[in-house]
């Protein structure tokens, strides 16, 4: 019995306050992410934004979760049901199982694996089937359009995106997570690799169907895309999966290449505030972006989408690795940052 | 660091195959077709000086993956004469096709360097690369007219039995790996030195020769064959005809003999089946043919089922002179046809009235009125594949027969003999309808200057091969010494 | 030990039961759903193997791109499969027998199976040590040395397979007007830059 407690059961138990230290303050955020969405665009557009319920208008994010919450779940008629319903719940679970192997501070990390940056990738190079099934079986043909090209758009993105990460991934040597942040101890790899990041984070933009690459749900043309014919709950799972995958987005882009948990000086005001807190705030710098490119760009013509993807991306996250490889093995900048 | 000398002419066309992809889509479209072509023959013809040059007795390299041998350089050059042959002979069609893109020649060299790398493959994994990056190029270039429902047709057909054929060999690959643990022909032939294997391993040879069956289109596995000449784009057909049988042809030598070798009295009779249904299928449905390029399919299922004569005699176990006999044969066999053929293809491709192509027997008739140069190097070629003395194709057949004869295996010779008497029937049948039928319009001219250089130096090879046989026969000589030593 | 075997228990059945229902689901999209499903399961079993990089490869290769492209297709076909099943039953008869006679040559070819002698030590023992590199640097270091060659020919493979989808596919339209986007950006003659005061107008 003694053995059940010590080898199974307290090791669960552990790994279960893990993932709910993880998770609520997830979806906290995701929460108030939406809020701050709301302000950002309002106070670029000159206009105060939600304000009514609470004060400053904070409550409003949990107003609309109740609202959903108590809705009617609606499913049409002509939809295949078992996909219709998988699908909302596949975009939520899989933006939140990707926090497994993120470490928000050192050694702060549920599972730190070997593959972890290959893991992210892989969970969200599987982002793409929420959407696709959604669009299939809600069987209109605006959910189908929008679902369609979500798909073509983001495995498109996604090319540039592994080519970025691979040319990270030869400066420091290994695809684990906090060893990719701690090479960045001297100098955060957004300054030698400055093109890369601006590529890798346009490609984030596209893969999470953000503006200006948000024709999956282009509201004018396909009204609202891939969700059109969710409701309720089902809705709110997209939504929430949509806006935990930025979160997630900008956690990739922080350890690959904003150093991470490290504070920007190795001198002593900046050590003073704790990793997780550095972590959050180059996050919330991240989100901040997403929300002023949303507020200043206009879309993207589909046309101009795939180009700017497979004729501009491509070729130069291509010679990136190359001339990445290059430098890191001209000059064994491998051994610099071990 | 692996030795990359041994592979130079492979990694050459590699680099140059790339080199030819940029030097077509930096040009304007009118032009790059006819420029990459052009590259590509002096690209093939270097490759050849490269490969004489690196000839230095055997080297194997990468592993013991790659080797280069005697055997390997006599193919290798066979291979790249028929490629540059084939390229040269496709521009004046695909010019009047419009189907003139540049891809179509990287393509071929692509193919090439399959077909190279499938002649030095020394171990399963690269016979299987190798194979697949031909094949994969000739689906594309079968295909190539995308506009016609014929060509599309073939390139699917093509596609899809191949990628069986894939299937089988792999499964054969597999059984034969998994019973000796080695995919190295040496290690294997080492391992079976006694002539033992276990069961594994002889159920895996017969999927490896079904697999390898299918790529030289013998019987059973020759359905696709009529059905893809036919479809292809001729000067297509005309390079399918020939270099990717004799690369096949040599792949299947090099491993039956090369790897298994010690194996023969368990493949020897799969190979001797193969071989007789060749002959006889390709003799007695070739007699209702009426569209030239279903014919010659035919005839190529035949020829291989002689060139099939020599493997079986490779594979009995004993006389060492009658074996050697036996692959040289092949060797000589697969020379004398890759001349035939290309010459047979390049009067098919003259096949042309009021700006069509035309491809029945029935249109070559009164040809001798017509175009009687034309009417008597077809007929050249047409005895010459029919086996009459003292033209190449008899030579061709009689070195197999006598190895044949050597090796005692009558039965194959005789059933060879008479199938070769039952072909020479339709192939004199084209003589007859040239000289003796009622003359039909003659077809367009002037025939090109390189279809003329094609013509004559295949005539030539072919009417006078008996006067100075012997540089074919000496490098055939080389060759076997290198694959049977001793 | 016993959550490792659970796992593998539950993946190998999950990974088993959806490649039954990939080739007898009614619905092909169904069907290319379980077939990721099944993906997603030997990726697990990879992983419980300890072969980690290989596991990742499989999901976002296969799974992330592979499969993506594979549900596109099927969801744009508007193909009736149950009217393709209906000769189903015609070929059962020649369809068994040649699985039988596939499944018979197996079963001999199993029956004559030796486990070679010194086959355990070699699989526990790698090529490079286990405990000095994760397994991809191991394969890393592999393929790019024994392997290179298969590895630069499987390239050249692909390669083929690229031109190949390009000319069997790529059509130029005449008369499309192309976007000349640099054109467009460099334009001077009608753009004004102005300063504006913040919460001002023109």
């Amino acid at each position: 019995m003694a053995e059940f407690w010590t080898g199974y059961a307290w090791p669960a138990i552990w790994i279960g306050l893990q993932v709910v230290a993880i998770i609520i303050p997830l979806l906290l955020c995701v929460a108030y992410l939406v809020y701050a969405e709301r302000k950002v665009i309002a106070a670029i557009h000159l206009r105060r934004g939600p304000n009514v319920v609470g004060p400053y208008g904070l409550l409003q994010p949990i107003a609309d979760g109740m609202k959903l919450f108590f809705k009617e779940t609606v499913i049409p008629t002509g939809a295949n049901r078992g996909v219709f319903i998988i699908a909302p719940v596949l975009t939520f679970t899989l933006a939140l199982i990707a926090w497994a192997v993120i470490p928000v501070g050192d050694g702060l990390v549920i599972a730190d694996i070997n593959v972890g940056i290959l893991y992210l990738f892989a969970i969200s190079s599987l982002g793409v089937y929420g959407i696709l099934m959604a669009g299939w079986a809600s069987n209109s043909k605006y959910a189908f359009l929008g679902g369609l090209r979500s798909a073509a758009q983001m495995v498109s993105y996604e090319v540039s995106m592994g080519f970025i990460i691979i040319s990270v991934l030869l400066v420091v040597g290994s695809l684990n997570l906090s060893d990719i942040v701690n090479a960045q101890r001297h100098i955060w790899f957004v300054i030698p690799l400055f093109p890369m990041a601006v590529i890798f984070f346009v490609s984030t933009l596209a893969e999470t169907n953000r503006h200006p690459f948000d024709l999956p749900e282009a509201e004018a043309e396909l009204v609202s895309g891939y969700n059109v014919e969710y409701s309720s709950m089902a809705f709110a799972l997209f939504f929430l999966g949509e806006y935990a995958n930025m979160i997630l987005m900008s956690a990739m882009t922080t350890i690959l290449f904003l150093g991470g948990w490290l504070p920007p000086f190795n001198v002593a005001p900046f050590t003073w505030i704790p990793g997780p807190i550095w972590f959050a705030a180059k996050i919330a710098f991240c989100l901040f972006i997403f929300l002023w490119v949303r507020a200043t760009f206009p879309r993207y013509r589909y046309d101009q989408l795939m180009r700017l993807g497979w004729k501009v991306f491509l070729p130069i996250s291509l010679a990136a690795v190359v001339i990445v490889g290059g430098v890191v093995l001209a000059f064994d900048i491998q051994s610099l940052v071990k | 660091m692996p030795d990359l000398v041994p592979a130079l002419p492979e990694i050459f066309l590699a680099v140059m195959s790339m080199a030819l992809l940029m030097a077509g889509v930096f040009q304007k479209e009118e032009n790059a077709g006819r420029s990459v072509s052009y590259l590509a023959i002096a690209t093939l013809v270097v490759t050849i000086a490269i490969v004489g040059v690196v000839a230095d007795g055997r080297a194997s390299t990468f592993g013991g993956a790659f080797v280069t041998d005697g055997f390997a350089v006599y193919v290798k050059v066979l291979i790249l004469i028929a490629t540059a042959a084939a390229v040269l002979m496709s521009r004046e069609y695909l010019e009047r096709h419009g189907i003139f893109r540049f891809e179509f020649p990287v393509l071929m060299v692509l193919a090439a360097l399959g077909m190279l790398m499938m002649v030095s493959a020394n171990d399963l994994i690269s016979l299987y690369l190798g194979i697949e990056l031909q094949s994969l190029s000739l689906y594309v270039i079968a295909s190539f007219q995308r506009d016609t429902t014929r060509s599309a047709e073939a390139g699917l057909k093509y596609f899809v039995l191949g990628a069986l054929s894939s299937g089988l060999l792999l499964y054969g690959i597999s059984l034969v790996y998994g019973f000796s643990g080695s995919t190295n022909f040496d290690a294997l032939a080492q391992l079976f030195q006694a002539g033992q294997s276990p069961l594994g391993v002889t159920v895996g040879i017969v999927f490896i020769i079904a697999g390898l069956a299918f790529k030289v289109s013998a019987v059973p596995f020759h359905m696709w064959t009529p059905d893809v000449y036919e479809g292809a784009p001729t000067p297509v057909t005309a390079f399918f005809a020939v270099a990717p049988k004799i690369a096949a042809m040599a792949l299947f030598v090099r491993v039956m003999v090369g790897a298994f070798g010690d194996l023969g009295d368990q493949w020897q009779q799969v190979i001797i089946f193969i071989s007789i249904a060749s002959m006889v299928l390709g003799a007695f449905a070739a007699i209702n043919q009426t569209n030239i390029k279903r014919l010659m399919a035919y005839s190529s299922i035949g020829h291989m089922g002689y060139a099939l004569i020599g493997l079986a005699v490779a594979g009995g176990a004993g006389n060492a002179e009658a074996r050697a006999d036996g692959v040289s044969g092949i060797l000589i066999y697969l020379a004398i046809y890759m001349f035939m053929n290309i010459g047979a293809f390049a009067c098919i491709l003259q096949m042309r009235r009021n700006g069509r192509m035309v491809e029945g027997i029935g249109d070559l008739a009164g040809l001798s009125k017509s175009n009687p140069a034309m009417a008597v190097v077809l007929a050249t070629f047409m005895f010459s594949m029919a086996g009459i003395p003292p033209l190449a194709g008899f030579f061709g057949k009689l070195y197999i027969f006598l190895a044949a004869i050597e090796a005692e295996l009558f039965a194959l010779a005789i059933i060879g003999v008479l199938a070769s008497v039952v072909g020479a029937f339709y192939y004199l049948r084209i003589v007859k309808v040239m000289y003796f039928d009622a003359p039909e319009e003659g077809f367009d001219g002037p025939v090109s200057m390189e279809m003329k250089a094609v013509l004559v130096v295949t005539g030539v090879v072919t009417l006078f091969f008996f006067v100075w046989p012997l540089p074919i026969l000496a490098g055939a000589g080389l060759a076997t010494a290198a694959l049977l030593p001793g | 030990m016993i959550i490792q075997s659970l796992a593998f228990y539950l993946f190998s059945i999950v990974a088993v039961a959806s490649a039954v229902m990939v080739i007898s689901a009614r619905n092909p999209v169904h069907s290319v759903l379980f077939l990721i499903l099944a993906f997603f399961n030997s990726a697990g079993l990879f992983v419980l193997l300890g072969a980690e990089f290989l596991a990742m490869i499989l999901v976002v290769v296969y799974v992330g791109a592979v499969a993506v492209l594979f549900m596109f297709v099927v969801m744009m076909l508007d193909i009736n499969f149950t009217a393709l099943r209906e000769g189903f039953l015609q070929y059962l008869p020649l369809g068994g027998l040649i699985g039988l006679v596939l499944l018979l040559e197996l079963a001999v070819i199993l029956g004559g199976w030796i486990i070679a002698p010194g086959a355990a030590e070699r699989a526990a023992a790698p090529t490079p040590a286990i405990d000095s590199v994760n397994n991809t640097e191991a394969l890393g270091q592999l393929i790019y040395t024994n392997y290179i060659y298969f590895f630069q020919a499987a390239g050249m493979v692909l390669l083929v397979a690229m031109i190949g989808a390009i000319v069997l596919t790529h059509r130029s339209r005449p008369g499309v007007r192309k976007q000349k986007i640099s054109e467009q950006v460099a334009r001077e003659d009608s753009i004004e830059m102005r300063d504006m005061p913040s919460g001002g107008g023109i």
